[in-house]
């Protein structure tokens, strides 16, 4: 009778921590939705012919709507706030796993970092990542001096300040989730046009560490085992300044390896982008208008180069993406 | 049958009190000894402190720019000799960053651009820590870089960790 108590003694702390676990747990809907977007995938994991990697500069730059929409390719932005490249290969090998496409696009802005920088940004990416190997590994590889690996198994060691902030929405979202993308991109709609950028200061060195040049050759050799093509770009974003220094070392490792090396930087005004007009935040992200301009122009690379299904002509397929655009579009009208 | 319940009521105590990260205040007080301070025209800009432009005066330029995915925004007010970067605190911002523009302006030890790498170990001694052309001297929570190409002194600019 005394084990018996025991035991559902046990049980019922067991439920009554995993619930306040989850209820304290950040659900990123109304405040940071960036935290959900590597949620986002795992709704829709499969029959991407695309994979876009990378930081901000992806889920704000590039929209799979407009490239299906123009070229009818099935792309998903696999990119968080800040990500790291440790972290695009660690989501590279996620996503492997639930699909092989038939390019791999990895935007270069990453490179220029070699080291775990900050926290917040870390919980953005991995609170609601699905556990799996590549997460334990990420997480390994990602915190900072001040993080512990068991706060990522429990947020409520992270999270447990939150108690005065909680909202219905922490009893909504607590095992359910909410999609804030579309295939990987966040839509922003405001208008903050260029005035004036930070000085282009002098850097100590522009060289790229050793251990980003081995993530990116991981990276590449990951697609090469898998037969994918790996694409590599540098988003027209104005700022964090792109050196001349940095673009020569990726346009040096592209030669080397045989790969092709977009900057876009370099083919503004082809692509239309009106820096006035086409940004969110003075230079550094593109909004809607920005990102429809340089999905179309990369769309049309992607479908020219890459031997890419037009998946318009698929019905199945058509049928899910003519559904997304619809939705899509409601959104962009909003 | 208490004790367990104990137990279990101090494995949630372990793994709730004071493991998360709180965000740190700021304790770089103006009169904080142990951070760089750069003066000009009378005015201390201590690394860490308030910034306004109420204090500091209307800077020629301002650009700002919106972190990826959180509130506030890094400011950047350029004066004719320096440039002074701010991150937000809450309601204020406070002084990320100072960042020389010309040789018109030292450093309180005397330093300025296209001095020599003998001037900078004379006025701070050989205590830096040093990754290629990069030269970095730590006081408490701050930081002093210069960069040295061929000897000279081609970038100074002083910054602060918030992020510790």
């Amino acid at each position: 009778m005394k084990k018996l108590k025991v035991f559902i003694l046990i049980i019922v702390f067991l439920f009554l921590f995993i619930f306040i676990n989850e209820l304290f747990a950040q659900k990123y809907v109304t405040n940071f939705p960036e935290g959900s977007m590597i949620d986002d995938y795992y709704e829709d994991p499969e029959n991407h012919e695309v994979i876009i990697l990378g930081d901000c500069e992806v889920y704000a730059n590039f929209t799979p709507m407009v490239m299906y929409k123009n070229e009818g390719i099935t792309a998903y932005v696999r990119g968080n706030s800040h990500q790291l490249i440790w972290q695009s290969y660690g989501l590279l090998k996620e996503t492997l796993k639930y699909e092989i496409p038939k390019v791999v696009v990895l935007n270069v802005a990453s490179l220029k970092v070699s080291e775990p920088e900050k926290e917040p940004y870390n919980r953005l990416l991995l609170d609601k990542m699905k556990w799996s190997k590549e997460k334990i590994e990420i997480i390994k590889s990602s915190m900072t001096e001040d993080e512990s690996f068991i706060s990522y198994i429990f947020p409520i060691i992270r999270y447990h300040s939150r108690y005065n902030e909680l909202t219905l929405d922490d009893l909504k979202y607590m095992f359910n989730h909410k999609v804030v993308t579309y295939n990987g991109y966040l839509i922003n709609k405001e208008i903050k046009g260029v005035s004036t950028l930070p000085t282009k200061k002098r850097l100590g060195s522009y060289t790229f560490k050793d251990n980003v040049i081995d993530y990116l050759d991981k990276i590449r050799e990951l697609c090469q085992e898998n037969n994918i093509k790996l694409v590599l770009i540098k988003a027209p974003s104005l700022y964090p300044y792109w050196y001349t220094e940095y673009d020569n070392q990726v346009k040096d490792y592209a030669n080397k390896y045989n790969l092709d090396y977009y900057n876009f930087l370099d083919n503004i005004e082809e692509i239309g982008i009106d820096y006035s007009h086409d940004t969110y935040d003075g230079g550094l992200h593109l909004n809607l208008y920005g990102a429809t301009k340089l999905s179309t122009y990369f769309g049309r690379i992607l479908k020219d180069k890459y031997d890419l299904t037009d998946y318009r002509l698929d019905n199945e397929i058509s049928d899910i993406y003519n559904q997304k655009l619809y939705e899509y579009n409601n959104a962009i009208k909003e | 049958m208490k004790k367990i319940g104990i137990v279990l009521l101090i494995v949630v105590c372990f793994l709730t009190m004071g493991c998360g990260k709180e965000v740190k205040e700021n304790d770089n007080k103006e009169s904080n000894p142990d951070a760089y301070t750069f003066s000009y025209n009378g005015l201390d800009y201590v690394l860490g402190s308030e910034f306004t432009t109420s204090k500091y005066g209307k800077e020629d330029s301002y650009s700002e720019a919106a972190s990826c995915a959180f509130d506030g925004a890094d400011k950047t007010f350029t004066y004719e000799h320096f440039e002074v970067a701010t991150y937000p605190d809450g309601d204020i911002d406070r002084i990320a960053s100072i960042y020389f523009l010309d040789h018109e302006i030292k450093t309180p030890e005397g330093i300025s651009l296209g001095d020599s790498i003998n001037d900078m170990n004379n006025a701070y001694g050989s205590d830096y820590q040093q990754s290629e052309n990069l030269y970095t001297y730590t006081l408490g929570r701050t930081h002093l870089n210069f960069i040295v190409e061929n000897d000279t002194i081609t970038s100074i600019e002083y910054y602060y960790d918030a992020e510790n």
